[in-house]
């Protein structure tokens, strides 16, 4: 007897069990739930992680500002960094201000465009990243009319653009996610409605007898579905424990069994694998939400089996 | 306790199974119930046990209409019934011991209230040796016997029993019997179905006869 089979969830623990334990149909309903637990809680981990990648990514693009100026001779190119730099620093709202180096470029881009990749065979703009201490601060015309008036050709980038189309996509990602959640509980809900009724059809000859000693319908009903949650819980946690293993595993993979260089990309794209705690809690809670969509679903079954048949 | 007055019974379409059944059962008597095959007396006993209703008629148990019970005052009306079938109803997964403490357990007594009663019970029907076994290590005999302790264990008000020395020696049957009188004495109603003419010889209680759907009560 397992632990959970102790639990007395609703009404009083019976000596022993009036529903058998161990039966296909009851092994057939956990093994569902527990796959059913392990899509829902992956689907969480995935939307979870691209929310909060996307937040990071938003927040921290958010935090700075480029000044794109032309390439030009390398006397005047120097002269006009170290002038847009100085304007930046001067700027309301702003930490700091640096020029990013041809090398700072290269570096970025070696992940993208491999080792072998000269950038200086192009002629790219030079770039000034200005950091901004409180964006609410940052007076973004200001620094642009005193850069236009002492820079030729200067452009600069608020990252306006991307940040929206990132959140657009990020938000695609979580409102279909939360829907394929919601449409895998339903489908979980269904499948146990159906496996319960299988069971209760299994359990019929417990159920007349029962019936025929006078136990009342609540009496059958608590008894049988003490038995389910019993199965949703441990499915649920059987599905929870192989969504953890497997987000443990995908972190793990692209932390040390990939090339550093190809980590960086899957982390670029994807964001880290690691869930943190807010997400280890956020999977428990999905294992709860399925345990209690068994319990209630099954209930629900158990008293409509028991009202449609003969007492 | 029992009252019919031209009660009948059919089955869906089909002809009446029973027809104008008139008897009364007073409480603390002991009926055997008696036919050839066929006729009627499972029928019968399904309506005493309110698993079906009479399609026509009017019926009566412990001073109440039977038409007019709601399922949950069904449902306790049967907590005073007791129960012994023919093909036993054993359940599979439990041993003798729960089995025989069903009805007990139902009506939410603890086990230390029970176990004794129950233990008492199996070795007077002679299963003292078999109460941790389940019922596919039972013989015939055993599980009726199994089947005759968990229908009177709960002390019920009355008592059904459908040929339940069908399947046990002379011996063990009368031994059986005598717990029936037994119980009977004690106040329990009882309503027993047979076609063994030598236990209806040997117990001379009335009997309710039963032949083409009718009944004839002998006292």
């Amino acid at each position: 007897m397992s632990l959970l089979d102790q639990l007395p969830f609703f009404g009083k623990k019976q000596a022993f069990s009036i529903v058998p334990r161990q039966t296909i149909a009851a092994r057939t309903l956990a093994l569902l739930v527990a796959i059913m637990t392990f899509l829902s809680c992956v689907t969480f981990g995935a939307v979870y992680l691209v929310q909060n990648s996307t937040l990071a990514w938003s927040s921290e693009v958010g935090r700075e500002i480029t000044v794109q100026l032309q390439p030009r001779e390398d006397e005047q190119m120097l002269s006009d960094i170290r002038v847009a730099i100085s304007l930046a620093k001067q700027t309301p709202g702003v930490a700091n201000a640096f020029e990013l180096t041809l090398e700072d470029s290269e570096e970025l881009l070696t992940p993208w465009l491999g080792e072998q990749f000269d950038i200086s065979a192009f002629h790219l703009p030079q770039l000034v990243i200005v950091q901004l201490s409180d964006p609410s601060e940052f007076d973004l015309e200001a620094l642009e009319t005193s850069l236009k008036a002492t820079i030729d050709e200067i452009g600069i980038d608020t990252h306006a653009l991307w940040r929206q189309q990132l959140n657009a996509m990020a938000g695609t990602v979580v409102v279909s996610g939360v829907l394929a959640l919601v449409l895998i509980l339903s489908a979980t809900a269904l499948a146990i409605i159906f496996a319960t009724g299988g069971a209760m059809a299994t359990n019929r000859e417990i159920v007349d007898v029962l019936h025929f000693i006078g136990a009342s319908d609540s009496y059958i009903a608590s008894s049988f579905q003490d038995r389910f949650l019993a199965i949703g819980l441990q499915g649920g946690l059987v599905g929870g424990a192989a969504a953890i293993t497997f987000f443990f595993v995908a972190s793990t993979i692209t932390n040390a069994l990939l090339p550093q260089q190809s980590a960086s990309q899957v982390e670029l794209l994807f964001g880290q694998f690691t869930l943190g705690w807010m997400g280890f809690f956020g999977l428990l809670a999905m294992v709860a939400v399925v345990a209690v969509l068994t319990a209630i679903t099954s209930r629900l079954t158990v008293h409509r089996f028991l009202a449609q048949i003969a007492p | 306790m029992i009252s019919f007055q031209d009660v009948g019974l059919r089955y869906g379409a089909g002809p009446e199974i029973l027809k104008n059944l008139n008897f009364q059962v007073d409480p603390g008597s002991f009926h055997f119930l008696t036919g050839p095959s066929g006729s009627g007396k499972t029928s019968l006993l399904r309506l005493l046990l309110l698993s079906m209703r009479p399609t026509s008629g009017r019926m009566e148990m412990f001073g109440k209409n039977t038409r007019e019970l709601s399922k949950a005052e069904m449902m306790a009306m049967r907590q005073h019934i007791g129960i012994v079938f023919q093909e036993f109803r054993l359940l599979d997964h439990l041993t003798t011991f729960e089995n025989v403490a069903l009805p007990l357990v139902v009506r939410g007594e603890p086990e230390s209230a029970y176990r004794s009663n129950v233990e008492e019970l199996l070795e007077w029907v002679g299963l003292g040796h078999q109460m941790n076994v389940r019922p596919e290590l039972l013989s015939g005999g055993e599980k009726q016997r199994a089947a005759i302790a968990r229908a009177v264990i709960a002390k019920p008000d009355l008592l059904l029993a459908d040929e339940p020395t069908g399947n046990v020696d002379p011996e063990l049957s009368e031994r059986l019997l005598h717990l029936f009188v037994e119980l009977n004495r004690m106040g329990t109603t009882i309503i027993l179905a047979t076609h063994e003419l030598q236990m209806l010889d040997k117990f001379r209680f009335p009997r309710l006869q039963l032949s083409d759907g009718g009944v004839n009560v002998t006292a």
